[in-house]
């Protein structure tokens, strides 16, 4: 099980990848806005998406998580 | 009268000394080298081996070892375990040398001490570079007992290895659990490469730390790669050690020699006349979508000759070594995917050494500018960003290597004023995508109209009223008008232009080789 963290602060705008979605590496799961930029969110790895734990306009600190994955 | 004994010459002497070398290339014995391959690691005279063009290996100090005597025949040898010499790589002479972790572990007890250092001062004086196959845990408490006492620590060598900086590119390959004096070689060097799962780089290792910390932790997660490519400790990973040696080849392939003379141009075989569809299209129109920057650099860059360094520390900076043209470049750009390309204070410490380097080597720099400015925020602040963003601007004004400057998107604040250098002439080039300030407007018209805003009717309507009338103001081409930025080009032309002013300073270089004179000092 892959933990995919936040990498900075910032607040959900979109999810991409909805929990049981097959993902491969760099696939977009989540899209995050901070510094005006709508920053996506990579897989680091391929899987499953099993929980996505955000939702749009949600505020995240950085490292909240985000989504799991299962390898 | 001369007796048959006058006329014979020396061979058995020379006999003798090949005996010698035999024992000495067996290293710590059979049973630890196959340790040391099942471990995952070679042993340093394959490393060295394969590090080096084939049959260029020139040892010094092949005879240095602990001998036993029965009566005048040598019973016995253990060599120092330190191997150390000249060789080439794709013909260029360097010095190499590494730890034996065969014999004691690499130990500074195993005898290897003098030969290390030699090997520094042989480098700094014959002005040639030094890989370092670092693989030993430095300082053991044996020694106490082989001395038969201790010792006031004193950093040996130190002087050369700050001194060598200066003088000779310095390659640090950490190729087995380093601590001690060999973490502190590790990286007292330009460029730092750890090898996957058999390298850890550490102040001393987990026994020590449980002894004064009650911190249980293994090798890995003290000092490995999940924790050094981040931290800024290490630069690079290989994936294992033949890999190790590629980089380093490569990596060497980009500088000159030394100080005094012009880093390499290798034949091009790239069209510098080439110009790519994909760069008009590359920057999104949306300004709040990232792109991927590492592309943008290579369809502008000489084919595959981008060689990124540091990519994990600091990733919203891309430092990175190329080549335009056949002539070597160091390049600077921002990643929009981290912090939006913010400098932080790691990415500004990443700066700060990376300007150094192409300072100490003339290497000329292409800065693609793409940066928001500082980070800010309150872990940015905590970080100390805006000290450790001034020193990085300080060794920008002061290096003097070739500069130019392709502003891509952003350009505000401070950070962004130091996309170049202001105590010379710097050329900037701006893409149409280009957009430039003190501030962002959609963060400068809250602070600026702060009273406006709040004394309106309808303060978003008023805000986005007055955001709109700045906006209009935004084109660079007004800037230009102005001749505030030097020409606002097609994206496509990057490449030819940017090989035409490389091929227009290479006059500069010749007079720019030699140390850096450093006065001043940084904040």
């Amino acid at each position: 099980m892959i933990e995919v963290r936040a990498p900075m602060v910032g607040k959900v705008v979109e999810i991409v990848a909805e929990p049981g979605t097959r993902v491969a590496s760099q696939d977009e799961l989540i899209i995050i806005e901070s510094m005006k930029m709508e920053i996506p969110v990579y897989a680091p790895a391929s899987g499953i998406v099993q929980d996505v734990h955000v939702s749009p306009g949600m505020a995240v600190q950085k490292g909240d998580l985000l989504v799991t994955i299962a390898t | 009268m001369s007796t048959r004994a006058d006329l014979e010459g020396w061979e058995p002497e020379i006999r003798e000394i090949a005996s010698r070398r035999q024992l000495a290339a067996r290293m710590g014995g059979d049973e630890a080298i196959a340790r040391q391959h099942a471990a995952g690691k070679l042993t340093v005279r394959e490393r060295i081996e394969r590090l080096l063009d084939p049959g260029s290996f020139l040892e010094f100090g092949s005879l240095v070892g602990t001998a036993e005597y029965h009566q005048e025949t040598l019973t016995a040898f253990r060599p120092a375990n330190f191997v150390m010499g000249t060789g080439t790589i794709d013909g260029r002479m360097i010095v190499v040398g590494g730890e034996d972790f065969t014999v004691r572990g690499g130990a500074a007890d195993g005898g290897g001490g003098s030969k290390w250092q030699f090997s520094e001062a042989l480098a700094a004086e014959w002005r040639l570079p030094l890989v370092r196959l670092i693989d030993g845990a430095g300082g053991s408490v044996r020694t106490l007992e082989q001395i038969g006492r201790t010792y006031v620590p004193d950093n040996p060598g130190i002087v050369t290895m700050t001194r060598l900086l200066g003088i000779a590119p310095v390659i640090s390959a950490v190729v087995g659990s380093v601590a001690g004096l060999p973490a502190a070689k590790a990286v007292a060097a330009h460029w730092t490469i750890m090898v996957k799962d058999t390298s850890q780089v550490f102040v001393a290792g987990p026994p020590v730390v449980q002894r004064s910390l009650g911190e249980e932790v293994s090798k890995e997660e003290l000092g490995g790669y999940r924790v050094h490519l981040r931290s800024g400790v290490v630069d690079n990973l290989a994936l294992d050690e033949v890999d190790c040696f590629r980089q380093i080849r490569r990596f060497l392939s980009y500088l000159p020699a030394n100080v005094w003379e012009l880093p390499p141009r290798v034949p091009p075989d790239d069209d510098p006349q080439r110009r790519e569809e994909e760069l008009l299209r590359i920057i999104p129109r949306n300004r709040r979508r990232p792109y991927d920057a590492r592309r943008l650099l290579r369809l502008i860059l000489d084919h595959d000759s981008l060689f990124e360094l540091s990519p994990d520390y600091g990733p919203s900076l891309i430092t990175a070594l190329a080549r335009l043209n056949g002539y070597s470049v160091g390049v600077l750009a921002n990643d929009p995917h981290h912090l939006g390309g913010a400098l932080d204070a790691a990415a500004a410490e990443k700066l700060t050494r990376f300007v150094d380097f192409c300072d100490t080597f003339h290497l000329p720099v292409v800065n693609f500018v793409d940066q928001p400015g500082f980070m800010i925020g309150q872990e940015a602040e905590g970080a100390g960003t805006i000290r450790k963003g001034m020193r990085a601007i300080c060794a920008i004004e002061e290096s003097t290597m070739p500069w130019i400057a392709v502003i891509v998107r952003k350009c505000y604040g401070v950070a962004g004023g130091a996309h170049q250098r202001r105590s010379s002439l710097t050329v900037r080039y701006a893409w149409p995508s280009a957009e430039w300030g003190s501030l962002p407007i959609e963060g400068g018209v809250d602070a600026a109209y702060r009273r406006e805003i709040e004394a309106a009717p309808d303060p978003d309507a008023r805000r986005r009223e007055i955001e709109a009338r700045l906006t209009a103001l935004r084109s660079p081409l007004r800037t230009a008008e102005a001749f505030g930025i030097e020409e606002i080009i097609d994206p496509r032309e990057t490449r030819p232009l940017l090989c035409r002013w490389l091929d227009t300073v290479q006059r500069l270089m010749p007079s720019l080789v030699g140390p850096r004179v450093r006065t001043g000092m940084r904040p």
